[in-house]
């Protein structure tokens, strides 16, 4: 075996050793911790990758099929076995990868039990479904060929599936022609979603002829593939013909695609120069006109380098259109971008990796490219002996020879396993993910405070630059409240407080509670959301302290009892600090132990309790003003939000 | 059974959030998770099936699911987990989904939510309270609107209502019921008096169902088999008897 042979496959078992890692992470902590697919995003990398990108890669099974057996092209028979290997390890890819993507892969089986006629995914599931069986079918024979199969019940088999080859063939185009075609019918749905340079009512059409112009081109590349690894010369005569069908497939797309657009009235927009206007332009030249044009020259056709850009071009391009429906030129809204994480990539990767050491297993042991093994290219031997050449003397030393290649690959796997282990952030893999509620905490800004006017009642202004402060008015930072996180604010002095409620030490009336080794804990630490009750209280991170299991009976004294949160020590028993004794708001008794209120509880609880008792002390000072909404609530005015947007913007700017 | 519908009328919102709150507790919610990105965590979500939406001028609208008359998620479902209901909602049955996330990918509405963070995850979104409805009751929504902003009936009728309300009211309202005839009308409408555009993708809505607009490429399957393998077949056995021929005269040839 090369060495090239053998650093492509130790670069894919390492691969596949990450595959192995993320597949973990993947079904154990869900799609959210793994991939970055939002509810605006829900078909992501693997929609596109795996299976609009993987069906049309593998278009070249059907078209090779056809031209082969339906048009008798004697001179492609060469091609047939790897193309149809090709396309059967595609689709087992596609597969593979529907399984990562779907919620609930484990009822993919609800398709074939209550099918949908109305469904365009319906009708692709089962095409794809069906077009596998077709080409295992098709590719059984050459396993069949294999000197073990030599004995009767086989056989017969691999008789009887010879006969049935054209019947295959035929079944095998119509369900590749219709499910081409239905991915991109699935589409259809979406008219206002789908930017119109590429949504259209004749999409169907245009995956299906881009996809046949792409088989032809994947024959090729993977001519070049099995030329670069296993030292095939190339059939230049056959590839040249391939490139000429390609050509005018690919011409053909592109002048249905323009021509559509143009019936349409949107080809216009192509040329405005707006960013889907370049990438429909990129993707279109790129994918299509440029290797047509290219490959329609009999000098480039005839020349390995010419052929092969061309396939690179119509490969990258024709992915690009389907990333492009699937995910660039399908609208979300500003600022939600989707960018996939290195997990949803890790995945593509490692399914196509694994199919191409099953690509390379097959040729190594099988007869996939019959002349080729004719001509004694891969010998008799069906366990062909491992190259010594890309041994570390080290395992080459302590093993025998044949054993050494294999521990090599499991090196690359172990090893790249542990390192995705190590890449992979904690709270994915064997951690609760952690709770970030986005609730701003209460941000400060430059304010101005009036005299009181009447009992207690000031005016509190946000301080504008360019208005004076009025007589009587002092500046102080004011504290701005946001529990509803819309930029409604409450201004709230607090350093009227302080002084009201008797300077420093007078922090406990309201700061009730505080986080270990906090000294005043803002109130979103807490209260997260307007309404909800939040827990307070890490059960985890008590057990860690009091000793893991022994540590139990520290809290849940009475064993008989159902350990719950109810029947536990309340937590003031041990925290006597927590809630310190002047504090105005105390934790109920009973179940609510260890959890805080809603924010808007919260404040309504602190601020209108506290203002209804000071009345009550001294109704002269407190007017009956303070216990009103209006009193908090007054920026409620869209007025008043309007004249305090530029500060609100700075601050949240921070 | 007459087909149900809620009518909301934005100008009687005062965004007080008691609908989102009745549905919290109607279907045990929970707290509400972070979202990645630049989602807000008051938008639709897996744990909030409706949400009050703050436009400018102190304007409250309500989103939830529109319980389309001819919805697209449905249509889409490869194995029957979202169905139309004939009392209008558009329901879902965890049971049968398999996770694909199609039916949010078709919804010209934007609606259904998926729980992200769970590795057994379901589709989530309002189902107007269909089983409340089986017991006789309004959705829970609708009772614990304290202004009458949001009401639950007969369809008719309540598109009958907002016909009347415009027309009693000249210059109130956007002379439009939201949701009465665009792709197909909706069971969720809508009177307004600020334009409710963003409730859509894009604000053009057409009249067309948009599972017609799928129809049309696959009612094509049947002539596509039936076409594609004839032809195929016919070829083969054309270019197979011809080549046929031409062995059998070459030798004649010869001699």
């Amino acid at each position: 075996m090369s060495t090239r042979r053998h650093v492509l496959k130790t670069i894919l078992w390492a691969i596949m050793g990450v595959l192995a890692v993320v597949t973990v992470a993947r079904f154990m902590r869900g799609l959210g911790a793994t991939t970055a697919l939002t509810d605006v995003t829900p078909w992501g990398f693997w929609i596109a990758f795996d299976v609009m990108s993987g069906v049309a890669l593998a278009a070249g099974g059907f078209v090779l099929a056809a031209t082969f057996y339906i048009f008798h092209m004697e001179a492609y028979h060469p091609f047939t076995r790897p193309a149809i290997l090709t396309a059967f390890l595609g689709y087992i890819a596609v597969a593979v990868g529907i399984m990562y993507d779907l919620g609930l892969p484990w009822n993919i089986w609800h398709t074939i039990f209550f099918p949908q006629f109305r469904s365009v995914l319906f009708e692709v599931a089962m095409c794809v479904m069906l077009y596998l069986t077709v080409l295992a079918l098709e590719f059984s024979p050459v396993v069949l060929e294999h000197r073990w199969f030599n004995r009767p019940p086989f056989t017969s088999i691999y008789a009887l599936l010879r006969k049935a080859t054209i019947p295959l063939v035929i079944t095998g185009i119509v369900l590749s022609s219709l499910h081409q075609s239905s991915l991109g019918s699935l589409f259809l749905i979406a008219p206002y979603r789908l930017h119109p340079l590429w949504y259209s009512p004749i999409i169907w059409i245009l995956f299906l002829v881009s996809a046949i112009g792409l088989g032809l081109m994947m024959v090729t590349a993977e001519s070049f593939f099995s030329a670069w690894m296993f030292g095939h010369r190339l059939r230049m005569n056959q590839l040249a013909g391939l490139g000429k069908a390609a050509s005018v497939v690919l011409f053909l797309y592109a002048i249905l695609r323009l021509g559509d657009l143009a019936v349409r009235g949107t080809l216009g927009s192509a040329f405005d120069g707006s960013w889907q206007g370049n990438l429909f332009l990129f993707e279109l030249v790129l994918g299509a006109l440029l290797p047509a044009t290219l490959l329609a020259f009999r000098g480039v056709r005839n020349s390995p380098a010419g052929l092969a850009a061309s396939a690179a071009m119509t490969v990258l391009g024709t992915i690009g259109y389907r990333f492009d429906v699937c995910i660039v030129a399908f609208y979300r809204p500003e600022g939600m971008s989707y960018f996939p994480s290195w997990m949803e990539i890790a995945v593509s990767l490692g399914i196509v990796a694994g199919a191409v050491l099953v690509f390379i297993f097959f040729v190594e042991r099988l007869r996939v490219y019959p002349e080729e093994h004719e001509s004694g290219e891969h010998g008799e031997d069906p366990r062909p002996s491992p190259g010594p050449v890309f041994n570390p003397g080290t395992v080459r030393a302590l093993l025998p020879l044949s054993l050494a290649a294999p521990r090599f690959y499991s090196i690359a796997f172990v090893g790249a396993a542990a390192a995705a282990i190590g890449i992979i952030s904690g709270n994915v893999l064997h951690a609760d993910p952690a709770v970030h509620t986005p609730v701003s905490a209460a941000r400060t800004l430059d304010g101005v405070v009036g005299p009181p006017t009447g009992g207690h009642l000031r005016d509190v202004r946000v301080l504008q630059k360019d208005i004076p402060v009025p007589g009587g008015y002092k500046a102080m930072p004011l504290l701005m409240i946001n529990g509803n996180r819309d930029d409604r604010l409450v201004l709230f002095s607090h350093d009227l407080h302080i002084t009201k409620f008797g300077g420093l030490l007078s922090c406990v009336k309201c700061h009730h509670e505080n986080l270990p080794f906090d000294k005043n804990t803002t109130c979103d630490k807490c209260h997260r959301d307007m309404y909800n009750t939040t827990d307070t209280f890490r059960h985890a991170s008590h057990v860690a302290k009091l000793g893991g299991e022994k540590g139990c009976v520290r809290c849940h004294r009475d064993t008989k009892q159902v350990k719950d949160r109810a029947t536990a020590t309340a937590c003031s028993k041990c925290h006597a600090d927590v809630p310190p004794e002047e504090t105005v708001v105390k934790p109920k008794e009973g179940t609510k132990k260890g959890v805080a209120a809603g924010y808007m509880d919260a404040m309504h609880g602190l601020c209108i309790t506290c203002h209804r008792q000071m009345v009550q002390q001294s109704p002269k000072e407190y007017g009956p003003d303070f216990a009103r909404c209006a009193n908090c609530h007054r920026d409620f005015d869209a007025g008043q939000l309007l004249r305090m947007g530029p500060y609100v913007e700075a601050a949240r700017g921070e | 059974m007459t087909a149900k519908a809620i009518l909301t009328d934005t100008t009687l919102c005062i965004g007080c959030e008691l609908c989102v709150e009745a549905c919290r507790r109607e279907y045990k919610l929970g707290e509400d998770k972070a979202r990645p990105w630049k989602m807000r965590i008051d938008d639709l979500s897996a744990t909030r099936y409706t949400t009050i939406v703050r436009r400018p001028g102190n304007r409250f609208v309500r989103l939830q699911c529109r319980h389309c008359r001819q919805p697209a998620c449905v249509s889409v479902c490869l194995v029957g987990a979202m169905q139309k209901t004939p009392e209008g909602p558009v329901v879902y049955d965890p049971d049968r989904c398999i996770g694909c996330r199609y039916c949010m990918m078709a919804c010209p509405y934007g609606i259904p939510r998926y729980d992200w963070d769970k590795p057994v995850p379901f589709v989530r979104k309002c189902t107007l309270c269909y089983a409340r409805l089986g017991q006789g009751r309004e959705p829970a929504c609708v009772e614990a609107c304290p202004t009458k902003a949001t009401i639950f009936g007969a369809r008719d009728d309540l598109v009958a209502e907002a016909h009347r309300r415009i027309r009693e009211n000249p210059g109130k309202y956007i002379d439009k019921v939201v949701g009465e005839t665009e792709i197909g009308g909706t069971s969720v409408i809508y009177i307004s008096d600020i334009p409710l555009d963003f409730l859509a993708w894009r604000p053009d809505l057409d009249r067309t169902p948009l599972p017609d607009l799928t129809w049309v490429a696959l009612s094509k399957v049947p002539p596509m088999v039936l076409g594609v393998g004839g032809v195929m077949a016919g070829l083969w056995w054309i270019i197979d008897r011809r080549m046929k021929l031409a062995e059998h005269k070459e030798p004649e040839k010869k001699t």
